[in-house]
């Protein structure tokens, strides 16, 4: 029983809350794009499912995003990595909807 | 314009230079270059030409139907794009399939009779060395309007060869292996009304409610139900109505459910009023109240705190054949958190906690069998406690595999709501310890294989089981598989 206690607390302790050392697509995403792709911002707001993947993957290959976002070729690649991934036709995730 | 007339007046001036120079005479020059100057005069007169026509009033008029061509393909294309948005449209419902081939060899020592083995469904057998079967899903998904979502699954699971199998009930249907006839695993409508003054969802139909976390991680795929696996993993109806808290508190995908279900519906088609008044059935309703949110500060993580309570217990509800009776009511409650990719070290983590309490009615069945007890009367309370993670290895040239442990402790008086679980013998609701391996293997973006172990030492049998005493078991079952998921 106490080693039981001991595992739980060991595996609660890796739940303690942590930063991400590394830029994330979502979160580039979220600071880069939403910096102009927002509510009452200089572009309308984006959300990932308004394209499917492959939409998403020609649209920025295509050059079709005119403004400069003045992000690096790795930092593009993780947020259009990130749209794809949670595109129209990517896998969504099941559960009651929790309104915003 | 000005260039050809240079040109052209370069070329005819040197040829003047030359006859000049020559004073009239007949000058030779080499057949090439005459060639070659004739070949650019023609040249420059074609293109004299076409600008003259250009410049004509046909060729203004010409000129003039390039936009009315233009917009005659702009229109084509219009009408083109019309056909198209509206066949879309009419294609209401967006489709998806999973195809699952199984194959698992299972072995049970120390088989607990006269209660029967832990598994659900399976018959005497100690063992089967090839046990297959196939799980066909059909998944649909609607956007029926901006704030009105349709979701419904489909699903037909059978063994190899056979047509029918053990116990199925409402709670476990499409989760058993049956025939072959589709069962409605899901079908409900999350409806976010407008203008409310509080951010506000209603959910209904037959819920997503099986598969929970963190069984994704070891499906390999989101999050598949509302609730944590470890106290409620089955086909449920119902109603669920959230409030969202992001607003409130700041924290990411917080809200409050409170939900209500039945676990048992008293229905006798064979009445008007659809309701036998000779039995002793009565309705059991589950009700149940939680709280999630992302945890703050941590990225792609979730915490779940939740509080149910299943009322009107009766041996109904599992359709086990025998005279139904109220047994009474129970409490479940449990904690749980999970973070993906923690620190981004590829590290999938998770600590699900539960605890049951009974409220028996003094009744038993005629069997004997109360709940979790065989006197009616004794209230009993259960823990458990159900730890893992997920490693994703970061090699590419194998796709990114993966490999998980997951690890479970139940307490003698352990029970909770899985038996629509996907392991036929509901590790979950194990009375003693299970330990589970796995290994993801994907080979494309849709199709992926797994091998697993799962290795269970009961301390107390009955895991599927609210009735009558759980008593001791030695029994063990190892459990080794490999299946093939392929979804579209």
């Amino acid at each position: 029983m106490q080693k039981r206690i001991v595992t739980m607390l060991t595996a609660m302790s890796l739940m303690l809350p942590a930063v991400a050392l590394a830029a994330s697509g979502d979160a580039l995403f979220l600071q880069s794009c939403g910096a102009c792709h927002k509510k009452g911002g200089k572009a309308a707001i984006v959300n990932p499912a308004d394209k499917a993947g492959s939409v998403w993957d020609k649209y920025f290959a295509r050059g079709r995003h005119t403004v400069d976002m003045g992000m690096s070729d790795a930092d593009l690649q993780a947020v259009v990595k990130y749209l794809v991934s949670h595109a129209a036709d990517s896998d969504q995730p099941a559960a009651a909807v929790i309104p915003k | 314009m000005k260039k050809i007339l240079l040109t052209a007046g370069a070329l005819l001036a040197w040829t003047g230079c030359a006859v000049a120079g020559a004073g009239g005479a007949t000058v030779s020059i080499p057949t090439e270059d005459y060639k070659a100057i004739l070949q650019r005069l023609d040249t420059l007169q074609k293109r004299v030409d076409q600008m003259e026509k250009a410049d004509s009033p046909s060729g203004k008029a010409s000129s003039a139907a390039m936009p009315t061509k233009l917009a005659k393909d702009v229109e084509n294309i219009f009408d083109t794009l019309d056909k198209v948005e509206t066949k879309t449209l009419k294609d209401r419902i967006n489709l998806g399939a999973e195809l699952r081939t199984r194959v698992d060899s299972f072995k049970l020592k120390n088989d607990p009779t006269p209660m029967g083995p832990p598994m659900n469904g399976v018959g005497a057998l100690d063992h089967n060395d090839n046990y297959w079967t196939n799980r066909f899903r059909l998944n649909m998904d609607a956007e029926i309007q901006k704030n009105l979502l349709f979701t419904g699954r489909l699903t037909a699971y059978k063994n190899f060869a056979n047509e029918g199998n053990g116990v199925n009930n409402d709670a476990n249907q499409a989760h058993t292996p049956g025939n072959s006839s589709l069962k409605l695993d899901r079908a409900y409508v999350d409806w976010i009304p407008e203008g409310m003054p509080i951010p506000l969802a209603l959910t209904f139909g037959r819920h997503p409610s099986s598969e929970g976390p963190p069984s994704e991680l070891k499906e390999n795929r989101l999050r598949q139900s509302t609730y944590p696996s470890l106290l409620f993993d089955g086909e449920a109806d119902g109603v669920v109505a959230t409030i969202g808290l992001e607003r409130y508190l700041g924290w990411k995908n917080s809200g409050i459910r409170f939900a209500w279900g039945k676990g048992y519906q008293d229905t006798n088609a064979s009445t008007a009023y659809l309701d036998n008044p000779g039995n002793q059935y009565e309705d059991t309703n589950v009700y149940a109240m939680f709280f999630e949110t992302e945890i703050p500060g941590v990225r792609d993580s979730l915490l779940v705190l939740s509080a149910l309570q299943a009322t009107d217990i009766n041996s109904a509800m599992l359709g086990t054949g025998t005279a139904a009776a109220k047994i009474g009511n129970m409490g479940l409650y449990g904690i749980h958190a999970q973070a993906n990719n923690v620190v981004d070290s590829g590290f999938d983590i998770f600590l699900s906690t539960g605890i049951n309490k009974t409220d028996p009615n003094g009744r038993t069945d005629i069997t004997g069998m109360g709940l979790l007890n065989n006197d009616g009367t004794t209230e009993h309370s259960g823990w458990s406690v159900y730890t893992g993670l997920r490693y994703n290895i970061p090699y590419k040239p194998w796709n990114n595999p993966k490999v998980g442990f997951e690890y479970n402790h139940g307490s003698e008086y352990w029970a909770s709501f899985t038996w629509g679980s996907s392991e036929l013998y509901n590790k979950l609701a194990t009375r003693g310890d299970a330990y589970d391996f796995y290994y993801i293997q994907p080979f494309n973006d849709n199709l992926f294989g797994r091998l697993g172990y799962t290795h269970i030492n009961y301390d107390h049998g009955m895991a599927t089981g609210l009735y009558g005493e759980p008593g001791d078991s030695n029994a063990v079952l190892d459990n080794v598989y490999f299946l093939l998921d392929c979804r579209f």
